[in-house]
């Protein structure tokens, strides 16, 4: 039997081939993302033998992000006299240290931090290294990370402009480049001072933001830990490096976790697609071969020899597809590894290993959908009596539709129970109400796909009477719906597909409405001023333009994070008397003008979620320690202010670096917004890094982040369309293929090779217009739901973006073109004699 | 007026070899012949002997290894395979032994698909009358599987008239018919050829078949061995009995 399976997937060669092709594509994204973690968890290796101090001690309570908290330096001697130290180096890091580029605007900022940081010596407790040159020494010195460097235009020996939160834009002498481990944090860029310098540009003189102590020998980390805790101030984080190691662990794995899921998703789509390629595949093969499987029949092969056969070239496919979706695997996760490098982190020694683990799951995924997909088709093989060999063209009898389009409508009205659920639930548990309409959109879904055979005829027919006048199409359209089954699983393909997309594409330009929405109805300023990535930036830019000619209002806010229960939210200090002239704060009670010294608004949905009202007093962890907040108030969290709302001076009395988070400024009746903003540039040049915005370019900026993000989404989803595509070419090369007689006679007759293509093009454009119909109805209903589902989530506008979608259906109308090139190709060359002659 | 006009189709030296070097066979040997427009010829011969060959070559379905076939006027040896199709098209019909129909297609479609093929108008009215001719009007919307083997060989016959060709061929369309409807397609092509003039030439090896035809054409290893003019079947027997005798002395 493996024999005659052998035989028929050579004879086969170019279905097999497509087969082989698909389904390895899912694999290869599955066994990608396996291998990346795998080297991941090399680099984890490297990272214990990476140089760490025996103890961290890190000032602020929690990790304020871009706020940085700091320790007194005098603090790093006392913790050296420690009984168990051997010493210890005081640090400065920070965020907010923007390296310009040769045009004079601060390189790679835009989602990862820029980080300044101070150098330190010994190199068994640095975590940077230097690659070239000497370390920084002096005022006017640094080194940068070789990304950096490379991204500013800068080399050693060469000046670099740096913009500082303390100092400002200075510009400095590179004396080096350096390299730094995954501890250090991907992405972003990296400048290094010497200590005196750090602390003038970064924090303030006397200060250092975390101490690295090294044990004396003897004395192990813990007990030193234990000692230096007992030293320093509450709000200050002590790390041993075993925990810090751990912590990196977890935090890198987490961060790859989500990157993971995310592209193994898409893999697990694409195989899911291409089983309907195979079953296709399958179903079409057995048919053709129904003579000479009842033939094997007849001679004595038993019915279970008979499947098989079949299942025994699903393996062989499932086989092959496993290995040349590994190879795949390994450029996947080379590309993977080139993006996370793009981003600026080298993952030391963290070779590209092909585990029996890796190996098992490629081939457990790739057979799974192969031989799973082949079930079926199997048993039909083996439901062909023996008699069919004797019949003239044994036609399988054309199977009800009835159980199957049951089952559809069955499981489409099952839908819509999780689909409602999801609605009611929408505003109260936003969770459970995102998975039920998850779990709508499946069950939709699969029904969808049931009942697609049944679709097929009415569509069809619609379809095909745009073309009914000319025979070639009604030829196209009958070939179409001649086997509803066949039609509907090579649609589904690319219903699939375009389905997720179009929801996508209507939860995108929903988001990007709401965005704007909200912009429109919040902010009140004319414009606002926001350092890089949205980070805080030093008050000299509000001093620079707080009398700015024309502004009716000047206005500056602050946001610090305060950690409450263990979830950290924003409290956003503003100026009570001015603020509602900029922002517009959707109060449902109290009020933001009678805001006073430690009392705050709290937005709705916090308060909910801490179980807090107006009258009660909230105690937090904020970055130097503990802090109240007496609630007086509540707001909708529907603008960009969210979490509580309090007055600057509360914000100071908390105690803060002061760093401001955005200044807005309203202008006077009258005055030309071109002149001011001309007059703001003029008054930021020694602020590179801040952007003066108006409302247009917030809008851009944000929907900007929008069309990346979904940008790739599209990417990965294109896999499965592409799948899609490639089984359309396959089930018509195999109907050109069944039907060689039936076009050997219309060619004989007098049709045309281009009438014979235009045929084969047509059908393939029914098929495509079929999978986009359903796919584009499917996903915009998807769409829809997901929309009011994540309405309370803040996508509350609904917007269909047709433009969008007539691009989607005409780039599928056209990729069904594309993939009829071939078999038309085929069904044209076609010899009529042969045909003819086949019997 | 038919001695005037030129023969419907005309085979000249017409040679067809396949192979090469050991596997080469001789399928046409310099064969002559004239079809006479309104004639109905029937070519017979043992299998292996040209007769499917004969025909693909002069239908314009096979390009020939030398010689020159001729459909009405028009020399198609040498055709690009576009000007062949529409010569196929506009002056030839066809009946095959079997899968004559389009599955998809109904009845009537079949009937008109070479107009349909040319996005030429359907003469209405002669179509009415091919349609009564073969008698299957009440069947017309009927798909090929729901016709017997007798209606689908007629309906390609109906097919093979519809467009007023110049010349039909039919390979062995009865082979695959019983007595009765084969008698039936044989009766329809008699008369298609006594009321409506026209030139059908018809591969069979059954001499009943050819008994219903003006002319038998006898061919052997590649070569027009004899020929009989409005023969009884007897006398066709008679003559396949004289053509093998010599063949199986050789
Ligand atoms: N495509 C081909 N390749 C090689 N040889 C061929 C081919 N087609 C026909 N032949 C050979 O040419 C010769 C004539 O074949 P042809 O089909 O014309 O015979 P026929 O008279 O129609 O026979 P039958 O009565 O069995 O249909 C045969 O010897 C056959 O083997
Ligand atoms: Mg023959």
């Amino acid at each position: 039997m493996l024999r005659v399976a052998i035989r028929s997937l050579r004879a086969h060669r170019l279905r097999f081939a497509l087969t082989v092709l698909t389904v390895a594509l899912g694999v290869a994204f599955i066994a990608g993302t396996n291998i990346f973690t795998g080297s991941l968890r090399g680099a984890f290796d490297a990272l214990v033998s990476q140089p760490r101090a025996d103890v961290t001690v890190r000032a602020g309570a929690t990790d304020g992000g871009s706020i940085q908290a700091t320790l007194p330096e005098s603090l790093v001697a006392e913790v050296a006299a420690l009984p168990g130290a051997a010493g210890a180096v005081g640090v400065v890091s920070a965020e907010g240290a923007y390296v310009l580029g040769a045009d004079g605007t601060p390189v790679g900022v835009e989602g990862p931090p820029a980080r300044g940081r101070s150098w330190v010596g010994d190199a068994s407790i640095s975590a940077v290294s230097l690659v070239t040159g000497r370390a920084p020494s002096g005022p006017g010195e640094v080194a940068l990370l070789e990304s950096t460097a490379q991204d500013s235009g800068a080399s050693p020996g060469s000046t670099v402009r740096i913009d500082t939160p303390v100092a400002g834009v200075r510009e400095y002498t590179v004396t080096g480049l350096v390299t730094r481990g995954l501890s250090g944090g991907l992405g972003g860029t990296l400048a290094v001072f010497d200590l005196p310098t750090a602390q003038e540009v970064l924090t303030e003189p006397g200060t250092v933001t975390a101490i690295l102590v090294t044990a004396l020998p003897g004395v192990s980390q813990d007990e030193l830990a234990a000692q230096v805790s007992a030293l320093v101030p509450e709000a200050t984080r002590v790390e041993t490096a075993a925990q810090a190691r751990d912590d990196v662990v977890q935090r890198i794995q987490e961060g790859f976790a989500f990157f993971n899921t995310f592209l193994l998703a898409f893999g697990v789509i694409a195989l899911f697609v291409s089983t309907f390629l195979i079953f296709n595949t399958f179903s079409m093969l057995v048919a053709q071969r129904s003579r000479e499987l009842a033939l094997l029949r007849a001679v004595g092969a038993s019915r279970a020899q008979i499947s098989l056969t079949v299942l025994l070239e699903a393996a062989i496919i499932g086989v092959l597809a496993a290995a040349i979706g590994l190879l795949g695997g390994l450029g996947v996760s080379l590309l993977l590894r080139w993006v996370i490098g793009a981003l600026g982190a080298d993952l030391p020694g963290a070779p590209l290993t092909l585990t029996g683990g890796t190996i098992a799951l490629a081939l457990g995924a790739s057979l799974l959908v192969t031989i799973a997909s082949a079930l079926l088709p199997a048993r039909r093989a083996s439901a062909i009596p023996p008699v069919a060999a004797m019949r003239e063209g044994a036609a399988t009898s054309p199977r009800s539709l009835r159980r199957i389009t049951f089952m559809g409508l069955a499981l489409v009205v099952a839908a819509v129970v999780p689909a409602t659920a999801g609605l009611l639930l929408a505003d109260s548990d936003g969770e459970r109400a995102a998975q039920l309409t998850g779990l709508a959109a499946a069950l939709g879904l699969v029904g969808v796909l049931a009942l697609t055979p049944a679709l097929a005829r009415p569509v069809l027919g619609l379809f095909g009477a745009l073309f009914r006048s000319r025979v070639v199409g009604r030829m196209a359209s009958a070939n179409a719906i001649r086997n509803p089954r066949r039609t509907a699983a090579t649609a589904s393909a690319l219903t699939v597909g375009l389905a997720l997309m179009t929801a996508v594409s209507v939860l995108g330009s929903s988001a990007r409405a709401s965005v704007e929405d909200v912009v429109d109805s919040t902010i009140g300023a004319d414009f606002v001023l926001i350092g890089p990535g949205f980070r805080p930036f030093t008050p000299e830019v509000y001093d620079a333009v707080r009398d700015l000619p024309g502004a009716s209002v000047v206005t500056y806010v602050r946001t610090i994070p305060v950690s409450i229960d263990d979830a950290q939210s924003p409290v956003t200090g503003v100026d009570p008397a001015v603020i509602t002239e900029v922002l517009d704060i959707p109060v449902v009670t109290g009020s933001v003008q009678d805001l006073g010294l430690g009392s705050a608004l709290i937005d709705t949905e916090l308060a909910q979620s801490l179980d807090v009202a107006a009258g009660d007093t909230v105690t937090g962890t904020f970055v130097n320690g503990e802090g109240k907040l007496r609630i007086v108030g509540t707001f909708e969290p529907a603008g960009p202010v969210r979490g509580f709302i309090t007055t600057l001076p509360t914000l100071n009395s908390i105690g803060t670096l002061t760093r401001d988070t955005a200044v807005y400024i309203a202008l006077q009746p009258g005055a030309s917004p071109d002149a001011v903003r001309q007059e703001l540039v003029t008054r930021l040049a020694a602020f590179p890094s801040i952007d003066v915005q108006d409302q247009a370019d917030i809008k851009r900026d944000i929907n900007g982040q929008f069309d990346a993000l979904f940008g790739l989404v599209y990417a990965l989803l294109g896999l499965s369309v592409i799948v899609a595509f490639l089984g359309i070419v396959n089930t018509l090369s195999l109907s050109v293929v069944e039907r060689t007689r039936e076009l050997g006679l219309v060619r004989a007759v007098g049709m045309s090779r281009r009438q014979v293509r235009r045929l084969v093009t047509l059908e393939a454009l029914l098929l495509a217009a079929l999978g986009t119909l359903l796919g584009l109805s499917l996903g915009l209903v998807f769409g829809v739901l997901l929309q009011r589902v994540l309405a309370p989530q803040g996508i509350s506008v609904l917007a269909v973006p047709f433009a969008q979608l007539a691009v989607f259906a005409v780039l599928a109308l056209i990729g069904g073109l594309a993939a009829a090139l071939w078999p038309a190709w085929r069904a044209g060359r076609m010899p009529v004699l042969t045909a003819i002659a086949q019997t | 007026m038919h001695d005037a006009a030129p023969p419907a189709a005309r085979a000249r030296a017409l040679t067809k070899i396949y192979g090469e070097g050991d596997t080469r066979v001789v399928a046409l040997d310099a064969v002559d012949l004239d079809i006479e427009p309104g004639t109905f010829t029937a070519i017979m011969g043992p299998s292996g002997s040209g007769k499917s060959t004969l025909m693909h070559c002069l239908a314009g379905l096979d390009s020939s290894t030398s010689g020159d076939v001729y459909i009405g006027d028009v020399l198609i040896t040498g055709l690009s395979d576009r000007a062949l199709t529409r010569v196929r098209r506009d002056s030839v019909g066809f009946v095959f032994q079997s899968f004559n129909l389009v599955p998809t297609l109904t009845a009537r479609e079949n009937i008109t698909l070479p107009l349909d093929i040319a996005g030429a108008p359907v003469d209405e009215e002669w179509l009415a009358t091919v349609i009564d001719a073969v008698g299957l009007a009440d069947r017309l919307d009927h798909r090929p599987s729901e016709l017997s083997g007798g209606q689908q060989q007629r309906v390609a016959c109906a097919r093979a008239l519809a467009s007023k060709p110049a010349i039909v061929f039919a390979d062995e369309p009865t082979g695959n018919l019983d007595s009765q409807s084969g008698a039936e397609v044989l009766g329809l092509l008699r008369r298609s050829v006594d009321e409506f003039d026209q030139t059908i030439v018809m591969v069979t090896h059954d001499a009943g078949a050819a008994s219903h035809a003006d002319r038998v054409i006898f061919l052997a290893d590649g070569h027009v061995v004899g020929q009989l003019e409005r023969p009884t079947a007897e006398e066709i027997l008679a003559r396949i009995g004289e053509l093998a005798a010599p063949r199986g002395a050789r």
